[in-house]
Order: C-alpha cells, then structure tokens, then sequence
C-alpha cells in the first residue's frame, strides 16, 4: 500500500467557518493508505508548504492529498511543493472543499461530512495515482500576426522588438485594417493617418518583420511551438520585384469599380492601391473587374507598365511554413445596417454610418474632406446621430455594446461643428458610456463647446420627405416624441466579428463565443489567450474594442508570444491520452474527435494464428495531445485512458463515495 | 426452389469456382421449415446448400469479424437491413473494403417464427415488428445484386422480384411506429420505467446472443469478458444486467444501424431496441435527424468534433 499524506487547509476562516477542518484530518487518519492526516490555517502559505515537505521526507510519503480550494487555484503550487521535497508532481490530488463545498453550503456538520467524503475520495484516487512525467517539444522561434491592423501591426513590431523574426499577413493587399479608413482617432483628435503610416513603414521596413499582404490562412497543422501554416498567396498579377509604383497603370485603367476603402463613396480602378499610403505601395488587379482576366480584351495595365511588371499568368500560391506562435489579430467588420428596415435598409443615400462619415471627413477621401452627403452633394445642416445600431439590440441579435460608438459619434460631432461652425447635431442615445481616459471630458466638451444636442431615446423611423430626412423619435427624459427634419443621418453603426471568423476559428482549433467572437482563456486572468496554446489574441477579433485598447492588448499577445519563443524548449502536457493497444479495435473514432489533432492511426505488426499480420491501432502524439479526454469517452471499446484520471481512479473515487 | 435462391447459387458456384472469393456466408434450409440458418461455404459444389425465403432473417455480417485479420476475399449476402451493419464494419475499419464482396438480395419481409404453434404444420406467419418499421428493405450498399435488387442510400420502398410480395405483408407499413415503444416508456414514471426495467432486467441470462450478432459490437476484448474489476461484473443480478444493458446501449450510440438482431435473437424477449431506439432518438433530437451506417463516407454525429457543438455543461 502506498504511504499517503492528507492536508486540511483552512483558509483562514474561508473554509473553517463552515467545516471542522480539525475532524475532518482526524477522520482521514482511518483511510486506507493514510499514514498522516493534519491540519493547517493556510497550506498555501510557506509555512504551510514547509511543512508538506517535511512530512514528505519525514514520513516518506508515495503521496499526498490536500484538502483545499479549487486545483484551478494551487494545484501549480501543491505540485510543485511535492516536486521540491522529490516527489513526482503528479502523485498530489488537491480536494475542493472550499468552492465545492464551504462557500456553497451554510450548515457547518454537513459541510464537514461532505468534505470527508471528498477526500475520502480523493484519498482513493491517490492511491492509484502513477508518476507522469512531461516530455520537451522544440520551438520554431518565429512568429506569425494574422491581420494587418493596427492590433496585428502593434504585435509584430513588439516580437520583432524583442528579436524574433515576425511574419505580417493580410487578406488585404496593403496593412492598416480599419484605422487606415479612420480621419481623427478620440479623445486627442490627431489624424489617423500620421500616427498609424508611420507604424506602417515601421513594420515594412523592420529587418524581423516580413510582410505578406494578399494572402490568408488556408490550414493550421502542428502545435505550440511548431504550428505549420498553409497560406494562400492570392494572385496579384503584378510581379512587385519589377513594380516601381510609379501608377502609370492604375491612371490609364479604364475600368472603374466602387472603392471599398472608400465605403463606395467614390471609385477605384481595376489595377489599383486602396489609398496614397498603402503598404506595400504598390497596385494590384483585382480579378473580379479586371476587363482583360474577364473577357481576354483590354491590357492596357500592361502596354503602359514600363518595368513589364502586369503579369496576366500570375496564380494563387500555396506555400507551408513553421511558426512558435501564432497572434490572430483579425479585427471586426461594421455591422450591416440592411438589417433595420425602420432606418431605410441602408437604401436612403444620405443614412450613413460612421464609417462612410469618416470617409467623407477625411481630406484624401472622395469629396476631399468637404462634407457633402451622397445623394447629391449638398452640404448638410442638420445631422442627427442614432447610436446603438446593430449594438444592445437583442432583436437584431447583438446584445453586446460596441463599446466604441460613443465616443466616435461625439468625435463627429465636435469634427462636424468644427468644419461647418452653422451645422447642429443631433444625437440619440441610449446611455453615453466613457469609460476611457480623457473620453469623458471630451464628450462633455462635445456638448458644452460645441453644441451636440444629446437626445435620450430611441429613434422608431427614418424617412425621405422631398430632400429632407425625417428622424422619428422618442425623448425619453421629457416622455414625449421628437421629430426632426435632417440633412443626413449617421447611423452609429456597431462592430461585428468579420463574417468568416467562424471558419478561421475551426481552422486554428480556437472557440468562440455565440456572435462570432474569438474566445480568450480567461475573461480576467487570461485575456489574450486562447484554449489552444501558442495561439494568442489581439484587438477587436476578440470583442469590441477602440484603438487605445487594441493597441494595449496587442502588445500584451506580443508578450505572450515573445515568451513563449523565448524558451528553449517547451514542457509538453503530461496528463495526455494513453491507447492500450492491445484493447484498440483501430475503428478511429478518437481521430475523428480530436479537437487537437493529435491521434494518427498506426499499423503494429502482430502474431495472427502463426502468421504475421498487420493491425490498426491509435496513437496518440503526447507533443500535440491536451489532455481534455474526448478520445477516452468516444472510443467503444476503452482502450483510451487518460493519464491522470484513468478508469481505475474514477471508480476508486466512485468507490470510495458510496462507502460512506 | 425460387428463384432468387437459383440465382444465388449460380452467383455462389462462379465467385468459387473463379476463386474470386475464398469463402461465402449465406443461408441454408435448416431442420424445420421455419428456419433458415447461416451456412458458410467454400467450395462451388457446396452452392446447392444456399437457400432464401422468409425466415433467412439473421443479420449475416458480424460474422465477418471472424475474418477480420485474415487476408481472405469474403463473399456474403445482405438484405437491406444487413446492409447497413456492412457499412458499419467498414466505418469501425474491421473489415477491409477490398476483403469483402457484398451481394444485395431483395427482401420479401422476414417472418416471425415466434408465432409458430406447431412445427409440424407449415403456416402462414406474421412479419416480424422490424420488417413492419423497416425503412432500408434495399441494400445501401453492394458489389453484386441478385432478384432485381436495386442499392439504395435512402429510406426506400421494396425493389426487386420481392417487392410486390413485400408491399402485401406489408414491409415498412409501420415506419411512423419506430419511436412508439420509446414514447411508451418515457411517458412513464421514474418508478414505473423503474420496474419496467428492473422486470426486464431480471430475466437476463448474460447469454451474450445480443452482442454476438451485432455488427456493431467489434471490440477485440468485451469489457464483460476482460477480467477488468470494478466496472463491471460478469455475474446475473438485477443490478449488473442493468449495468450490462445500458453498457451495451450506449456503447453502440451512434453506431446501432436499427438491424433488430440483439432483440430477435435474445431468449428472453428483453426490449433491446427500445434502448437503442431511446439512444437515436436523443441523438437525433441533439445533432439532426441521421441514419447510422447508411453513408459509408458520412460522419458519424458521436464520432466528430465541431467547435459549435452544444457544451451546456461547461
């Protein structure tokens, strides 16, 4: 019989107010195996852990259970106790008598009963337990940023800074995401465009970082430390070595399509750069208008190139590289205002949102920075803002707040009087959330010095009467409806999670949540995380967020990253899944199952009647397996165990429950 | 003799005469007229043993496991039921797709010899209640088709020089009733289903018939067999056959193909299927309405991975 110790922990009055922790160790004295039972006011504290050690050598116990808080809490500590006093870390078991069983429960002898018989299984449990013993991984000391925003360029400048070499990738085919569409940036109002190019550059130009626009993510093999990643380079039929950017193409051009980056509020051209400061600065044709690629005729792009750089032949490459880890940083998509019928559907030319305003600001964007609304470049007078669009709305199936509309709205407004010193805003609101350094007094400035009308309610219609807009409303703080005549409308409309962030997230093996949010670790302890190790996240990916905030959270995944690529090597999981391959039929449900996929079918050769045969059996590879035990549920025949919490465990703590 | 019963013979006689395949599973007249058990051949001349008629009812394919490591072609025949245990073999990976050589045969309806009164006298019987709820009377999946059989991969009306002959004895005519039994029970009372099973469970011999004809149960050691402590117990108290039965079930959730064998073949008339039935139902109701072993390429709704899979216990 092993030799087992059992510690009763206290937690200062946490657990000793509602249990006996005395009777509870004096009980424990009696179980099978239990050579020294005690008690202690907090097992976590030095002295608590000293005393662990003693009693490992003085006893010199096989192993030990600690009846305590949640092993989400110490079990790291209590292992590594055992490790110090050379006890292999995994022959602890740490009971939960304390969120389990003395902060839910009130009445003090049925808490100790009930502890008593968690640890009594915990003591049975412990018995069976093996040594585990971790194996090392390497670690590919490269990085890769998914998504080019000011979140992905934030973490690639910050692993580049700590010295590892960063791979950049974009769908698009120049880096800047959504602030590169952004006029003035809250509460300082300083261009969008001067504190993020610069970034821009930086990123180009840093001997770690290589950028590589126009491409996506197509498969993500592998695990923490050695992720292998197929990446789509898409087809840009302009051969970037010989382009010199010098345009000649994109002015002679004669097809003219909406501009994206433009909200399509003004045109590009087939063969094109988004916007002056594009990175890289050089065009590409887009195939979908390109009148050569579509219909064989035109090809002027390449009659005018004079570095012969339009390459018609030109196709998607797939190339596989190795990354330590991975920074998804993928950012959001403005939510789609088609989906309110009472506010025109999106079909009113002169309802906007946030983002066409932006453009319509911006010196550089369509109409140079004057503010002409679409429907025929009148200058407005009369602007009313509705906020909450496709945010706190349940009907629309988007409960969650945008977080950022607040403030961008008071922005426009204070932006809006400033250019037109006769205009009037008008804005609806639910509530003014601003919660951000400097964000308050700059909304109370929008107010008191530049004349925002705030208006607390809903707004139930807009509509066209001749040139104007008629904004339906309710003032809720005087109980009674508004409407106003408007120039334009400017729908403050909220963040969505980009369309196919579902898909990214499959391919990774990373959750997320019912709207399409990638989901951290941990809410508050492990915010830029994921549920798969080396994958980390940054920016509004992972939930609404301003651009001080995607800013902070991408340098904390850099921090992550960058320590994760620090170390030498990594400590693989050691609780993983075990295939008794004499028992395994090679019917391959647990490959199947596997989120990580870590189970390969092999074939083992195998004495059959005098003859040798071939045989499938699994074959779980311990580098890549979690530990999170789907395989050993989905096999038919319980051939997969789980090292750690084997059958046997279980039904000793099954056992030990009904002896009571 | 019939006429599908020549057929099978001529295709018998050639598959091992040729030596395409080594061996063959198939059915004989038995001892009593209404049985028509398996019979396993390997050469041509033992073809003329081969016989198909109503009572040809079992479920042919976990013989198969038999040969499982074996470098052998096998040659055997499948009604549509059948069928779909051969889909599962190949799914479990227990048997090669190029070891087997699958025959479809159309199925006329399988009748009950449970109603027989008297040996003696040859009578016209019932069919048995999976033949009146059968869904799949053509086979899913086949290399070779005798009497007309046709494959299908969806629920489908009788096909083949049987069909008319099942549409009269009324094959498939209770399809809607599939659930019926699991409905009865759960409208029970925990202490109502309680007794019901207790009562049921209380018959069981451990006989094992039930595992043994399914070609879902395909490990290589049953846990009621290893000498695994703990879990399980190998003897016939009410409380252990209870642990067997939901064993059982859950250990072919997701993979029960609906063959009925484990009910006809237990010999003390346990409800089996409405266990599984139970099983289908709720995975049907979690996951979307699916058939097991009906598409060998398929996935199996218990055998996957999704991240949007319901986690309403986390």
């Amino acid at each position: 019989m092993k030799r087992i110790g059992v510690f009763v922990c206290h937690c200062g009055s946490n657990i000793a107010n509602t249990v006996h922790c005395e009777k509870v160790a004096q009980v424990a004295k009696d179980f099978p195996g239990v050579v020294l039972s005690t008690d202690y006011k907090y097992m976590c504290s030095e002295p608590g852990q000293v005393m662990i050690q003693e009693a490992i050598r003085e006893h010199n116990l096989d192993g030990y259970v600690v009846a305590a808080c949640s092993p989400r809490m110490h079990e790291p500590t209590f292992r590594k106790c055992a490790a110090r006093a050379g006890m292999n870390p995994y022959m602890v078991e740490q009971v939960n008598i304390r969120e389990q069983c003395s902060w839910v429960h009130a009445n003090k002898e049925k808490g100790t009963e009930k502890s008593i018989d968690l640890l009594r299984m915990g003591v049975a449990k412990v018995v069976k337990n093996e040594p585990l013993y971790s194996t090392t991984i390497p670690v590919t000391k490269r990085s890769l940023v998914i998504g080019g925003g000011i979140a992905g360029i934030q973490a690639a400048l910050d692993i580049a800074n700590a010295g590892y070499p960063v791979t950049l990738l974009d769908r698009e085919h120049t880096i800047g995401g959504r602030m590169a569409q952004v006029d003035k940036t809250f509460p300082t109002l300083d261009c969008s465009a001067c504190i993020l190019t610069p970034k821009m550059v930086e990123a180009a130009q840093h001997p770690n970082i290589e950028l590589m626009t126009y491409a996506e993510v197509e498969a993500v093999d592998g695990f923490v430390g050695n992720f292998d990643v197929t990446i789509r380079k898409k087809a840009r039929y302009v051969d970037f070595d010989q382009c010199t950017g010098c345009g000649a193409c994109t002015e002679k051009c004669p097809k003219k399509v909406p501009s994206e980056f433009e909200m399509e509020l003004g045109m590009r051209k087939a063969i094109y750069t988004p916007f002056p400061q594009a990175v890289p600065n050089k065009p590409i044709i887009d195939a979908k208008h390109c009148r050569y690629l579509l219909d064989g005729k035109c090809g002027i792009c390449k009659k005018v190139c004079p570095t012969g750089a339009v390459d018609y032949e030109q196709k998607d490459e797939l190339i596989v590289e190795r990354f330590g880890a991975i920074v998804v940083a993928t950012g959001f998509e403005q939510f789609d205002i088609s989906a309110y019928e009472e506010y025109g559907a999106g079909k009113i030319p002169d309802v906007i949102t946030g983002l066409h305003l932006e453009r319509l600001m911006n010196a550089s964007g369509p109409t140079a920075g004057k503010i002409k609304r679409p429907s025929d470049g009148k200058v407005p007078e009369k602007i009313v803002f509705v906020k909450c669009v496709g945010s706190r709305d349940e009907a629309k199936g988007r409960p969650y707040c945008s977080k950022a509309c607040c403030m961008y709205v008071a922005k426009h407004a204070t932006l809006l009087k400033e250019k037109m010193p006769n205009s009037k805003s008008y804005i609806f609101y639910m509530d003014v959330r601003t919660p951000g350094k400097n964000y308050e007094e700059f909304y109370a400035r929008t107010q008191n010095e530049y004349d925002a009308q705030y208006i607390r309610g809903r707004v139930s219609k807009i509509f066209q009467v001749g040139d104007k807009l008629i904004v339906r409303g309710e003032d809720s703080l005087l109980g009674r409806p508004v409407e106003i005549e408007a120039d334009l409308v400017v729908l403050a409309a909220g963040m969505d999670p980009r369309g196919d962030a579902k898909d990214l997230a499959r391919t990774l093996g990373i959750s997320y949540d019912q709207h399409g949010w990638f989901t951290e670790a941990h809410p508050k302890l492990q915010p830029v995380e994921t549920h798969t190790a080396g994958i980390y996240l940054a920016g509004a990916c992972q939930g609404p967020k301003d651009i001080p905030d995607s800013v902070a959270q991408a340098s904390a995944a850099a921090v992550k990253a960058a320590g994760l690529l620090s170390k030498p090597e990594l400590t693989s999981e050691a609780m993983t899944a075990l295939c008794d391959e004499a028992i395994c039929s090679g019917c391959g449900l647990c490959q199947s199952i596997c989120p990580y996929k870590s189970i390969e079918i092999k074939s083992i050769n195998e004495r059959y009647h005098g003859q040798m045969r071939q045989r499938r059996v699994s074959n779980v590879n311990q580098g890549l397996c979690q530990g999170c035990g789907a395989c050993t549920v989905a096999c038919p025949s319980g051939a997969m165990n789980l090292k750690g919490f084997t059958n046997d465990q279980i039904l000793a703590e099954v056992d030990a429950l009904c002896q009571r | 003799m019939n006429q599908i019963t020549k057929e099978m013979r001529d295709l018998a006689r050639e598959l091992l005469a040729s030596g395409e395949v080594k061996g063959l599973i198939g059915w004989t007249k038995g001892s009593r007229w209404y049985l028509t058990p398996p019979l396993f051949i390997t050469r041509p001349e033992e073809a003329e043993q081969l016989y198909f008629d109503q009572f040809a009812v079992n479920n042919l394919t976990g013989l198969l496991l038999d040969y499982r490591y074996g470098d052998d072609k096998i040659a055997l025949f499948v009604k549509g039921c059948d069928s779909r245990g051969i889909v599962r073999l190949l799914q479990d990976h227990q048997i090669k797709r190029e070891k087997v050589l699958v025959i479809g045969v159309p199925c006329m309806g399988m009748s009950d010899k449970k109603a027989v009164t008297d040996p003696r006298q040859p009578v016209e019987l019932p069919l048995l209640d999976k033949c009146l709820e059968c869904r799949y009377p053509n086979p899913v999946i086949a290399d070779r088709l005798i009497g007309g059989a046709l494959v299908s991969g969806e629920p489908s009306e009788p096909k083949g020089l049987t069909a008319s002959e099942a549409a009269k004895r009324g094959v498939g005519s209770k399809q809607a009733d599939r659930f019926a039994q699991v409905k009865a029970i759960e409208a029970m009372s925990a202490d109502e289903k309680y007794a019901f099973w207790q009562a049921q469970h209380e018959k069981c011999l451990r006989c094992y018939a039930c595992r043994n004809i399914c070609p879902a149960c395909n490990c290589r050691e049953c846990i009621f067999e290893s000498d695994k402590k703990g879990w399980v117990n190998k003897s016939a108290t009410p409380t252990d056959n209870a642990f067997f039965a939901v064993t059982r079930a859950m250990h072919v959730a997701g993979r029960c193909v609906e063959c009925g064998e484990c009910e006809r073949v237990c010999p003390m008339d346990i409800p089996i299927m409405a266990l599984n039935r139970k099983v289908i139902q709720d995975i049907n109701e979690l996951f979307g309405e699916s058939d097991a072993g009906t598409d060998l390429d398929g996935k199996m709704p218990l055998g996957l991975f999704k991240n949007d899979d319901p986690e309403e216990f986390m």
